[in-house]
C-alpha cells in the first residue's frame, strides 16, 4: 500500500496556475518542483495552501539517479529539505539521467536497460535513500528513444530496480502510453507485468503527436486514449493518487477544472473542482 | 555496437555530446528518433529560456523561438538565465546596445 495517508485527484502545483490549484475545493495533495524552491522553502502561496492541511510532495528533476557519475550530495540534501520544510511523507525522482561528461543534456534522458545501468541506479537510489528523511518513489520517464543494447525488458529492470531499492513507482500512465506509442507496443502489457502493488502515485498528463512520434509535452491537454489507459489501470488496481501536470501553455480555469473531472471520472475518484 | 563492461560514464557523455554538444551520435542508435530528441530538448530550453526572459522572447515576435533555436542548436545549454545573456549578445545586436539597465527595467537579458 502507498505510503500516502489518503486517496484522491491532485494537480500539480506551478507558480504559474498557483490560483487556480489553490481554489480547488477537494484538493488534498499537490506536487512542487524541489528545483523550483530555493533553500527548500515554499513560496507564500505554496505555504498556505501546506497550512490548509493539502499533502505536496517534491519532485526532483535533477538527480540524474541513473548516471554514471555518483549523485551530488548536495542535490540530494536540498529534496531533503524540500521534504522537510513542507513535511512531505515522500519524495519522488525519475529513472532517467540528465548530465554526462561535464555536460547538462537539459532534460531526461533515457538510461541503457543493461546489467550495468541497472547497478548504478541501485547504488545511486541508495545513496540517496540513505541521505532523505523520507521514502522515495520512482518514476520511469516517457523516451524518444531507447539504447541499442538494451539486456532487460522494461518490466524485469523496473521490478529489479524496486526490488533492490525498496523504492516506491511513481507511475506516468501518459509515459506507459507514450512508450508504447513510439515502439509500437502494448502499454496493457507493460501494466500488466508492473508490481503495482508498489506504486506510490500516478501522474498524468497531456501531449501530442508530431511526424509519427508521439511527444509528452505536459502542455496539451489529456488525450482520451491516456484516459482510457488510466481507466483501464484503475479496473486492475487502482491508486491511491492520481495527479494531472502541466508545465505551461496554461489553459483558462475551467479548462483545466474540466479536465481534472474527466481525469476523476475515469478513475472513479471523487471530483475536486466542486 | 557490442557494450564494454563499465564503460557507462564514457556512452552517456558521447550521447549527451551527441544531443547538445554537436559530437557524433554513436553506433546503433536510430538517428530519426535521436534527432528528434535534439529537437524536443530545444524547444525546451526555448521554453525556458521564455519564462526567464519573457520579453525577449515578445520583442522577437514571429522570429521567436526558431531564431533561438537556430542558435542554441550549436551552443551547449548554460542555465535558462545564461543562454539568454549569451544568445541576446550574440544574435541581437540592436537589442543589446540598450544600456544594461534599460534592458533589466524591460526584463531583457
Amino acid at each position: 500500500m502507498s505510503p500516502l495517508p489518503w486517496s484522491g485527484l491532485g494537480l500539480g502545483w506551478r507558480a504559474e496556475i498557483s490560483g487556480l490549484v489553490s481554489m480547488l475545493p477537494g484538493l488534498q495533495f499537490s506536487e512542487v518542483i524541489a528545483e523550483s524552491l530555493r533553500g527548500g522553502a515554499p513560496p507564500p502561496a505554496l505555504a498556505i495552501l501546506r497550512e490548509r492541511g493539502v499533502t505536496v510532495i517534491p519532485h526532483g528533476i535533477s538527480l540524474s539517479l541513473g548516471g554514471a557519475e555518483p549523485v551530488a550530495r548536495k542535490r540530494v540534501a536540498h529534496l531533503a529539505a524540500c521534504a522537510q520544510r513542507l513535511r512531505s511523507p515522500l519524495v519522488s525522482e525519475h529513472i532517467a539521467f540528465v548530465r554526462a561528461g561535464g555536460m547538462e543534456a537539459g532534460h531526461l534522458l533515457p538510461v541503457p536497460r543493461s546489467r550495468e545501468a541497472l547497478d548504478v541506479l541501485v547504488r545511486n537510489v541508495r545513496q540517496a535513500q540513505h541521505l532523505l528523511p523520507v521514502p522515495l518513489a520512482l518514476e520511469p520517464i516517457a523516451a524518444l528513444f531507447d539504447w541499442p543494447d538494451d539486456e532487460l525488458s522494461e518490466a524485469d529492470f523496473l521490478a529489479e530496480l524496486l526490488w533492490r531499492t525498496d523504492a516506491w513507482l511513481l507511475l506516468d500512465i501518459a509515459n506507459i502510453y507514450a512508450n508504447a506509442v513510439n515502439r509500437g507496443s502494448d502499454p496493457m502489457e507493460l501494466l500488466e507485468k508492473l508490481p503495482l502493488e508498489r506504486v506510490a502515485y500516478v501522474h498524468v498528463a497531456g501531449g501530442a503527436e508530431h511526424d509519427g512520434l508521439y511527444h509528452d509535452t505536459h502542455t496539451h491537454a489529456t488525450s482520451p486514449a491516456v484516459l482510457q489507459l488510466l481507466a483501464e489501470l484503475c479496473a486492475r488496481h487502482r491508486p491511491r493518487a492520481i495527479m494531472l501536470e502541466r508545465d505551461g501553455a496554461y489553459p483558462p480555469a475551467a479548462e483545466l477544472y474540466a479536465e481534472l473531472d474527466l481525469i476523476a471520472d475515469a478513475a472513479r475518484l471523487t471530483r475536486i473542482t466542486t | 555496437m557490442t557494450p564494454v563492461a563499465g564503460d557507462l560514464a564514457a556512452r552517456q557523455a558521447a550521447l549527451v555530446t551527441a544531443l547538445v554538444g554537436g559530437g557524433e551520435l554513436p553506433d546503433g542508435f536510430d538517428h530519426t528518433r535521436v534527432a528528434a530528441a535534439r529537437r524536443a530538448l530545444l524547444v525546451k530550453r526555448a521554453g525556458d529560456v521564455t519564462k526567464a526572459w519573457p520579453l525577449l522572447a515578445t520583442s522577437l515576435g514571429d522570429a521567436w523561438p526558431e531564431c533561438f533555436i537556430t542558435w542554441a542548436a550549436s551552443h551547449p545549454p548554460r542555465c535558462a538565465q545564461r543562454d539568454g545573456k549569451n544568445f541576446i549578445r550574440q544574435c541581437c545586436p540592436r537589442l543589446a546596445r540598450f544600456r544594461s539597465g534599460h534592458r533589466r527595467w524591460f526584463g531583457l537579458p
